[in-house]
C-alpha cells in the first residue's frame, strides 16, 4: 500500500496502518450476545477523499481501502495481530513447492447483486488488474505470477505505449472448477497466502466488466456491507448491512455512513460534538487532551507506517557506511517524536516494524543517540564537515518540522550545517529520486501491504526494487541481502523464513542505506454511540465489528 | 448601454480561448511527473504509467494536447481527471456550494462593512472609528484557519448555534463559513467606505444639503453614500470572483466540497483538464461580474455614460 | 470595438456631484507646490494618529534593521527540542516555538523578510495597478478592453498555479524578492480596478472638462488633474494589503515555492503556529499581533497623510 497522500499542511499528515494492542474499546461489550446477533443501528465514520474510484485493484491508499474493505471480503482475513485467518472466501490455500498454489473456495458466497463468487470471479479480477491497458494502480502485485509480463503493453524508450499486450490472461492462473483455481508463481514464495488478503486480490462480479467506470461509483462487492448510494466525491457513501453475507464476521450494525472530510480537525470537532462516530486519526495538537476528554473512547496502537531517511548511496559523500552510521547516531529520535509529533509516532529501533512477526526490539544498533561515537565515526571516514548537508523532503505534506529538527540536531551534535530542500512536490520529488537526483538524505515512508517482514525488506532495498520499477531510492544493492531475502521467500516454515529475514535486516542495519526514523502510532476516537471499534494492522477500522448503542 | 453590454459579452469568446490556452500552457509548464506522483512511495508498474500517460495525452507536445482538448470540447467532452471522473460532473456538483458560500460571504462583508465604514466615516477619529480600525485589521492578520477553528469551537461546539461543518439544505449552514470567509475582506470594505464617506462629507453638495436643513440621515444615505460606493462596488465585484475561485481554506475547514478545494487539488495533481475547465469558468465569471460593476458605475454616477 | 466611452455632461443635473474638487486645483490656486507640502506637514504634525502610526512604523523598521537588539540576547537559531512549545515566561517573553527556539528572537528576526516582502510587493502592485488602471480608465475603448480582459484572466488564475509556474521556473530565484514579485504579479488587479473606476469617475468631473477646454494635453490632465484625485481608494487598499501579503507569503511556503526554514519570517511563523493551536496558541498569537500593529501603523500613516494633503480639511 502506498502512502501517496495528497493531504497537505492544512491537514495533519496521514497515518495508514495500526494494530490493536491494548485499548480495544468495548470489544467485549457484545461478547455475551453470541456470534451472529446484530445490534442494528447505523454509525458514521470519517474518511479523507479516496484517490481513486472504489475499485479494489485501483485502490492503493488508506482512504479508499477503508471503504473497499467494508464492501469486499478477500480469500483470507487478517486477525487483530495480523495473523492469517481463513474466515474469508478461501477454504484453503496450499502448495507443496511454494510455487504452484491451489486455492479452494468455500461454497455459498455471493456478490451484492446476488451472483455467486466463483474461482472465475477471482481469476478475472486478477487478470483485469494486471492488464496494463486497464491502468490499475495495484497491477504490480501480480508481477510474481507467471505470465504477468504478457499482460504488460510494450513501450519504447520514452515510455510511450507501442502496442497491445501479448495476452489478456496470465498463464499462471487456471480455473479448475467453480470453487478451485491454481496460481503458478515465477519463483518460490512461501508468504503467498499472507499476501492475498490485500484488496488488490479481491474478486469482482461479472457486472463489473461490463462497465468498470460505473462500478467505481456504484461498487458491488461480496463484503459485510453493500453500497446503498453511489459514491459522491467530497461527500462520501452510505453502506448498509448485506443480509446474505456468507462469512463469519457479518456486520453488527445496520449500516455505516462514510463521510468525507478534507480537514481532520473538523472531523475531530464533529466527534467531540457527537455528530460523527469514528475518526481513525486525531490532530497531533489534540493528542494530549484527547486521552482525558475521551477516556476509553480514545484508542492508540502501533501502526505499520515506517518513516525513514534514505541516503543517496550513489553520492560519493555518503558512500562510506560509517558516515551513514554516524548521521543516524547523531539523531535523537525520541526528542523529535515528543516535541514535533506529540508522541503520535514512536522512535524506530529496527527496519521491520513492530506490527509484524519478526520485529526485534533494538535491532538497529545505530538508532540510539550516541554523539561521541558519531563524531568518531565521522572523523574515521574523513567526512568533510565544512559543506552543509542537504535534507530532502516533499513540500506541502507537513515534513518541514521534523526534517528541520534533524538538521538542528546534526548541527548541534556533529557541527554540520544543513540546508532544507523541501521545495518539490511529490510529482517532482519522486522522479528526482528515481533519477539519482538527491544530494543528501531524503525522507520517505512505507506502510505495509501485507503483514510479513518480507514486505519491509524486499520492495525497499533489494536489487530487484531499484527505480524506476521499485522503491529502492537509496540505490542500495548488496548480494548478501538479496540472497537472504530470497532464502526467506523459499523457506518452508514461517519461523525459518523470519530467521532469514532477520539476518537480511541485520545486513541492512549494518550498511545503513537508510536511517530508520519512526514507527507510526495510530490514534482514533469514537463517540458514545458506538462500541467495538478496533483499528487493525492496516490502520483501518473493521466496520463489521462495530456495534451501535441504542 | 445595451449595445455596450452586447459588445462586451461578444468579446468574451476570444478571451475564453486565449485564457484556456494560457492556463493549459501553465499547467503544461509545471515541472514534475503527475503520474509518478499517483503511485506515491511505490511506483506504478511501468506499463501502467505508459498507459495513463497515453490516456491523458501527456506525451504530446503542448499544441497537440490543447487541440485534442478543444476537439473533445467541441463534442461536449470536458475531459476527466486522473481518476476518470468527468470534469463537468465535478463542476456541476461543486459549483452550487461555492456559489452559496460566496453569496453569504459577500452579503455579510457588504452589509457589515458598509455600515461600519459609514459610521466610522461620519464620525472620524471617534471611539467607534478606532474600534473598527483595530478589529478589522486584527481580523486581517489572524489566519483564516484560526478564525474558522475558533468559530467552530465557540458557535458550533460550545453554543451549538450553527452546524460545525458540512453543506446542508438551505442557507443556515453557510452562515458560519460565510462569516469567516467575509472577515478577510471586511477591513477593505469598511476602510474604503470610510475614506469615501469622509471625503464626500466635506464636499460642497453635502454642505449645501446640510445648509438646506436636511436631516443628517438623509444627507448621509441620499447624497454621501451613493457617491461613496464606486470604490466599494469595485472591490466587492472583484471579491466575488476571488471568493468563487479561492476559498480553499474555508471550504476545507467547514468541509464544504466546493470549487476552491477542487482547483487546489487539481493544480497540485497537475490535472490539466480539471484546471482548465474550472479556471476558464472563473474567467467567465470575472468578465461577467466586472461587466455588472461597470454598468453599476453608470447607475451610481449618472454622468458616466457608455455608448 | 470601443468599450466604455464616457461623455461628460456639462451640468450635474441631479445635484449629486461625484468626486469633489481636487487637492491639486487648490494647490494651483495657492501657488507653489512647496506651500502644499509645508501646509501638509504642519497639518500632519498636529495629528495624533500620525504620530502613533509613525512611531510604530519606525519601531518596525528598527526591528528589521537591528533584530539583535530586540531579540533580548537570544539567538533565533539556537534551538533545543526539550523547550519545544513552552509558554511565555518572564525570561522568554514570547515563549518557545516547536523547534524549541526563542520565539521573541524569531519574531524580531522575521521582521526584515516580512517587511521587505510586504512593502516590495505592495510597491509593485501600486505601480502596476496605477499604471494599468489609469491608462485603462482614461483612454477607455480598445485600450480598456484589452487591459481589463488581461486583468480578468489574471483574476481567474489561481495564485497557486501562477506562483508555482513563476517560482518553479526559477528565473526570479527563490528569495525574498522572488516571493514579493510573485505575490504582486497575481495581486495587482484589484488595485488596477480601483484606480480605473476612480479615473472613470473623476474624468467626468467639471474641472477635467475645464482643463481640457484650456487645451491641456492628455498626459498633463491625467497626471496633474485626474490621478491625484483618483488614488485615495488604492492607497487605502494598499495599506491593508501590506499585511495581507505578509501573511500570504506563508501560502507560498506551504506550496513549496516560498521561503523555507531556516529562513525566518512572520508568514512562516503564522503558518507553523496555526497547526499547534491547541497546544501552543502563543505561536500564532504573537506574530499575528505584531502583524496587526504593522498594518495599523500603515493604515494610520496613510490616513493622516491623505487628510493632510486634502485642502478642504484645512478650510
Amino acid at each position: 500500500m502506498n502512502l501517496s497522500k495528497r493531504r497537505g499542511a492544512l491537514v495533519a499528515a496521514s497515518i495508514t496502518a495500526a494494530m490493536v494492542l491494548s485499548a480495544c474499546g468495548g470489544s467485549d461489550d457484545n461478547g455475551g450476545e453470541g456470534g451472529g446477533g446484530s445490534t442494528g443501528g447505523t454509525f458514521s465514520m470519517y474518511i479523507d477523499e479516496p484517490e481513486n474510484p472504489l475499485v479494489p485493484g485501483n485502490t492503493t491508499e488508506s482512504e479508499g481501502s477503508q471503504v473497499v474493505k467494508s464492501l469486499w471480503t478477500g480469500l483470507i482475513q487478517y486477525g487483530p495481530e495480523g495473523e492469517v485467518e481463513y474466515t474469508g472466501v478461501a477454504e484453503s490455500i496450499e502448495s507443496e513447492d511454494n510455487v504452484t498454489w491451489t486455492v479452494t473456495l468455500n461454497d455459498g458466497w455471493t456478490f451484492h447483486d446476488g451472483t455467486p463468487v466463483t474461482a472465475q470471479s477471482f481469476v478475472d479480477a486478477w487478470n483485469y488488474t494486471a492488464y496494463s491497458p486497464n491502468a490499475q494502480g495495484a497491477s504490480y502485485f501480480f508481477s510474481n505470477i507467471e505470465g504477468y509480463e504478457d499482460l504488460q503493453a510494450p513501450t519504447d524508450e520514452e515510455g510511450n505505449v507501442t502496442g497491445e499486450p501479448a495476452a489478456t490472461e496470465m498463464s499462471g492462473l487456471e480455473v479448475v472448477d467453480d470453487t478451485t483455481f491454481t496460481v503458478t508463481l515465477t519463483g518460490p514464495f512461501a508468504q503467498f497466502p499472507v499476501t492475498v488478503g490485500y484488496n488488490a486480490f479481491f474478486p469482482l462480479p461479472e457486472s463489473f466488466f461490463e462497465d468498470p467506470q460505473a462500478a467505481g461509483t456504484n461498487p458491488i462487492g461480496n463484503g459485510p456491507f453493500k453500497a446503498d448510494s453511489e459514491y459522491v466525491p467530497g461527500t462520501g457513501i452510505t453502506l448498509s448491512k448485506y443480509e446474505d453475507y456468507a462469512g463469519e464476521n457479518e456486520a453488527q450494525a445496520d449500516g455505516v455512513d462514510y463521510k468525507v472530510f478534507t480537514d481532520l480537525n473538523t472531523a475531530y470537532t464533529e466527534v467531540q460534538a457527537g455528530n460523527l462516530d469514528i475518526t481513525r486519526d486525531v490532530p497531533p495538537d489534540a493528542i494530549t487532551t484527547a486521552a482525558d476528554e475521551f477516556g476509553d473512547r480514545f484508542l492508540e496502537s502501533p501502526s505499520s507506517q515506517f518513516t525513514y531517511v534514505g541516503f543517496p548511496t550513489y553520492d560519493p559523500r555518503y558512500q562510506d557506511k560509517r558516515v551513514r552510521q554516524a548521521l543516524s547516531l547523531a539523531i535523537d529520535r525520541e526528542a523529535i517524536t515528543d516535541a514535533i509529533f506529540n508522541g503520535t509516532r514512536a522512535p524506530a529501533d529496527a527496519a521491520i516494524a513492530p506490527v509484524v512477526d519478526g520485529y526485534r526490539e533494538g535491532a538497529c544498533e545505530y538508532c540510539e543517540v550516541d554523539v561521541e561515537r558519531a563524531n568518531q565515526l565521522l572523523d574515521e571516514a574523513g567526512f568533510d564537515r565544512s559543506q552543509p548537508i542537504d535534507l530532502w523532503f516533499n513540500s506541502g505534506a507537513g515534513h518541514d518540522a521534523w526534517m528541520e529538527a534533524i538538521g538542528n540536531q546534526l548541527r548541534e551534535n556533529l557541527d554540520l550545517e544543513y540546508q532544507l530542500r523541501g521545495d518539490l512536490d511529490f510529482s517532482q520529488y519522486l522522479p528526482l529520486g528515481d533519477e539519482k537526483g538527491y544530494t543528501g538524505p531524503f525522507r520517505l515512508a512505507w506502510a505495509m501491504d501485507y503483514p510479513s517482514p518480507q514486505n519491509y525488506l524486499e520492495p525497499l532495498y533489494s536489487t530487484a526494487a531499484l527505480p524506476p520499477a521499485g522503491s529502492n531510492s537509496s540505490f542500495y544493492s548488496n548480494p548478501e541481502f538479496d540472497e537472504l531475502v530470497a532464502q526467506g521467500n523459499q523457506a518452508s516454515s514461517n519461523e525459518e523464513a523470519i530467521e532469514f529475514y532477520q539476518q537480511a535486516e541485520d545486513v541492512l542495519l549494518e550498511d545503513m542505506p537508510i536511517i530508520p526514523m519512526f514507527f507510526g502510532l495510530e490514534q482514533a476516537v469514537h463517540s458514545e454511540n458506538v462500541d467495538g471499534v478496533f483499528v487493525d494492522v492496516f490502520g483501518q477500522v473493521d466496520t463489521s465489528k462495530v456495534t451501535v448503542n441504542n | 448601454m445595451g449595445r455596450y453590454v452586447a459588445r462586451r459579452l461578444l468579446l468574451t469568446i476570444p478571451v475564453l480561448f486565449g485564457a484556456s490556452f494560457l492556463i493549459f500552457a501553465m499547467v503544461y509548464a509545471l515541472p514534475g511527473d503527475p503520474i509518478r506522483a499517483l503511485g506515491g512511495d511505490r511506483p506504478l508498474a511501468p506499463a501502467v504509467v505508459a498507459q495513463l500517460k497515453e490516456q491523458y495525452n501527456l506525451n504530446d507536445p503542448l499544441g497537440v494536447q490543447y487541440l485534442k482538448y478543444l476537439g473533445n470540447l467541441a463534442q461536449g467532452d470536458f475531459g476527466t481527471d486522473f481518476r476518470g471522473r468527468p470534469v463537468l460532473e465535478t463542476i456541476s456538483q461543486r459549483l452550487p456550494i461555492t456559489i452559496k458560500l460566496t453569496v453569504v460571504a459577500i452579503a455579510i462583508e457588504a452589509v457589515i462593512g458598509i455600515i461600519a465604514g459609514v459610521l466610522a466615516g461620519i464620525r472620524r477619529n471617534s471611539f467607534f472609528d478606532n474600534v473598527v480600525l483595530v478589529s478589522t485589521t486584527l481580523v486581517v492578520s489572524i489566519p483564516i484557519l484560526v478564525l474558522a477553528f475558533v468559530a467552530q469551537f465557540v458557535f458550533g461546539l460550545k453554543l451549538g448555534l450553527f452546524p460545525i461543518s458540512g453543506a446542508q439544505e438551505g442557507w443556515y449552514s453557510f452562515i458560519l463559513p460565510g462569516l469567516v470567509l467575509a472577515s478577510g475582506s471586511l477591513a477593505y470594505v469598511a476602510r474604503l467606505t470610510r475614506t469615501s464617506v469622509a471625503e464626500n462629507m466635506r464636499a460642497d453638495y453635502v454642505r449645501t444639503a446640510r445648509a438646506k436643513g436636511l436631516p443628517n440621515r438623509t444627507v448621509v444615505v441620499r447624497h454621501t453614500l451613493r457617491n461613496s460606493l464606486i470604490p466599494v462596488i469595485t472591490f466587492v465585484g472583484a471579491d466575488i470572483g476571488t471568493l468563487l475561485g479561492g476559498a480553499i481554506v474555508t471550504e476545507s475547514v467547514f468541509n464544504l466540497p466546493g470549487i476552491g478545494r477542487a482547483i487546489f487539488d487539481a493544480v497540485r495533481a497537475q490535472e490539466g483538464a480539471v484546471v482548465v475547465g474550472i479556471v476558464t469558468l472563473m474567467v467567465f465569471f470575472f468578465i461577467f461580474f466586472n461587466l455588472v460593476v461597470d454598468v453599476l458605475y453608470a447607475v451610481l454616477d449618472p454622468r458616466i455614460r457608455y455608448e | 470595438m470601443s468599450d466604455p466611452k464616457l461623455t461628460t455632461l456639462g451640468h450635474d443635473e441631479t445635484g449629486a456631484g461625484t468626486v469633489t474638487p481636487p487637492a491639486e486645483e487648490s494647490a494651483d490656486v495657492a501657488g507653489t507646490q512647496n506651500s502644499l507640502w509645508s501646509d501638509a506637514w504642519r497639518q500632519l504634525r498636529r495629528n495624533v494618529l500620525f504620530w502613533i502610526g509613525a512611531t510604530l512604523g519606525l519601531l518596525f523598521v528598527l526591528i528589521a534593521l537591528f533584530p539583535k537588539v530586540f531579540a533580548r540576547g537570544a539567538d533565533p537559531r539556537d534551538c533545543s527540542l526539550s523547550l519545544s512549545g513552552q509558554a511565555p515566561s518572564a525570561e522568554h517573553w514570547f515563549g518557545f516555538d516547536q523547534q524549541g527556539c526563542d520565539y521573541m528572537a524569531n519574531v524580531a528576526f522575521g521582521a526584515r523578510n516580512s517587511l521587505i516582502i510586504g512593502l516590495l510587493a505592495v510597491a509593485v502592485i501600486l505601480v502596476l495597478g496605477v499604471l494599468v488602471g489609469a491608462l485603462s480608465g482614461f483612454f477607455g475603448g480598445l485600450v480598456d478592453s484589452l487591459l481589463s480582459r488581461v486583468a480578468d484572466i489574471f483574476y481567474a488564475l489561481p495564485l497557486i498555479l501562477g506562483a508555482l509556474v513563476v517560482l518553479r521556473s526559477g528565473f526570479l530565484g527563490r528569495g525574498v524578492v522572488a516571493v514579493a514579485i510573485a505575490l504582486a504579479a497575481f495581486g495587482w488587479m484589484t488595485a488596477m480596478r480601483l484606480v480605473r473606476s476612480q479615473v472613470i469617475a473623476v474624468k467626468s468631473s467639471d474641472y477635467v472638462a475645464a482643463a481640457r477646454a484650456m487645451g491641456a494635453s492628455n498626459s498633463r490632465i491625467l497626471v496633474r488633474h485626474i490621478l491625484p484625485n483618483a488614488v485615495a481608494p488604492v492607497l487605502v487598499y494598499a495599506t491593508i494589503t501590506v499585511g495581507v501579503l505578509i501573511a500570504a507569503e506563508a501560502t507560498l511556503t506551504f506550496l513549496g515555492v516560498g521561503l523555507q526554514r531556516p529562513a525566518i519570517s512572520w508568514g512562516l511563523q503564522i503558518d507553523a503556529g496555526q497547526r499547534l493551536l491547541r497546544t501552543a496558541p502563543h505561536l500564532v498569537l504573537f506574530p499575528s499581533l505584531i502583524l496587526t500593529m504593522t498594518v495599523m501603523a500603515f493604515v494610520m500613516m496613510g490616513d493622516a497623510l491623505r487628510d493632510a494633503l486634502d485642502p478642504r480639511q484645512r478650510s
